[in-house]
């Protein structure tokens, strides 16, 4: 039994010589600097990298601030056209995105569906009140018109999220 | 020779208390004392020399980052050794997939002049003994490269493992049991 472990400490040891054998250790102090060298400046970056953070933190919220208020005023509609043959179409004008509106009554309720970009079809039943803003409705205007459209407890809605359709529909 | 086997103790005491205040040469002369010293342990954990000169590199590495946090300098070897270790276990586990990057030992035939009959024999011996260092336990392969050093009591051997000596005795049994399997060939 010694015996054999010792044949295989042999075995290992004459391995790990032949390895070592083919070492070029000036190679590999050369290599280890280099690598101390690139360890060194990681580590004073890395002394630097709050306050260099900070101040691409700041840039970036500020840029985040600037874009997302570009997107808002670029998607907020300027007219609205009507169609109120029993219901109504509404249509972004500078905006993706439209909304119907089928009226059962007006100023009553009514089914609401929306479909924002073409990837969202959602519907609600919700109370809808028009409201030109140069005080008489008319059919096929465009520009001066708003609608709200309230219901804070939405009666129905196809995939749960009527109330997202409800804060939505606020913003047109 | 760049690598002596055993360092004077008061030099690597001055050299360690000076690389921790931040002197980069002081830590170099430590890489050339003891590259050598890790490369024993590497080779013997991974069986192949260009693997473990991508752990030395490594281990190296760490240490540089962390050597203040060394209290005792003293134990500078124990403690560095532990290190190049552990990036030798870190290196098997990726040792099946790696490509190699880096060749430290590219130079075989400048270095030993051997017939293909035995160059062979060698390549086949390190293969082997790389594949078998895969499949014994992170401990049991520490254990059997720490104890193959020869000036490396086993009491250091215990304390860089993190055990008792009696625990990295019963490791290294093991792994000389497993290797006697896997290496039947060459006994």
């Amino acid at each position: 039994m010694k015996e054999k472990k010792e044949k295989i400490d042999l075995i290992l040891q004459r391995n790990a010589a032949e390895q070592l054998a083919k070492v070029d250790w000036k190679e590999l102090n050369t290599v280890i600097s280099s690598r101390l060298d690139d360890a060194g400046r990681g580590k004073t970056s890395t002394i630097r990298f709050p306050t260099i953070f900070k101040i691409a933190a700041g840039v970036a919220a500020a840029a985040a601030v600037v874009f997302i208020l570009v997107m808002l005023k670029s998607h907020t509609p300027t007219g609205v056209q009507f169609e109120t043959s029993g219901g109504a179409v509404v249509k972004f004008i500078e905006s993706k995105g439209s909304a119907s509106i089928e009226i059962e009554h007006a100023s009553a309720k009514s089914v609401v569906m929306v479909d924002v970009e073409g990837s969202q079809r959602k519907v609600a039943r919700c109370d809808i009140e028009m409201i030109d803003s140069n005080g008489d409705l008319k059919k096929e205007s465009q520009g001066a018109a708003w609608i709200i459209i309230s219901r804070p407890e939405p009666l129905y809605a196809d995939n749960g999220v009527s109330s997202d359709i409800t804060d939505m529909i606020y913003l047109f | 020779m760049n690598g002596n086997l055993k360092a004077n103790t008061g030099d690597v005491e001055r050299l360690v208390k000076a690389s921790q205040t931040g002197n980069r040469a002081a830590f170099d002369e430590l890489v050339r004392l003891y590259q050598r010293r890790a490369m024993q342990v590497a080779v013997r954990m991974l069986g192949n020399a260009d693997k473990a000169a991508e752990s030395v590199q490594t281990g190296f590495v760490k240490a540089y980052l962390s050597i203040d946090k060394l209290k005792e300098p003293k134990r500078f070897e124990g403690w560095l050794l532990r290190i190049i270790a552990n990036a030798a276990v870190s290196r098997a586990r990726v040792a099946k997939h790696r490509t190699e990057k880096i060749k430290i030992a590219d130079h075989f035939e400048d270095k030993k002049i051997l017939s293909p009959m035995e160059r062979q024999s060698a390549e086949e011996l390190k293969e082997a003994v790389e594949r078998a260092m895969l499949k014994l336990s992170k401990k049991e392969a520490k254990a059997i490269a720490l104890f193959g050093l020869e000036d490396l009591s086993h009491r250091e051997v215990a304390e860089i493992m993190g055990c008792s000596v009696e625990a990295a005795r019963w490791y290294v049994f093991r792994a000389r049991q497993k290797l006697k399997g896997l290496l039947k060939d060459y006994l």
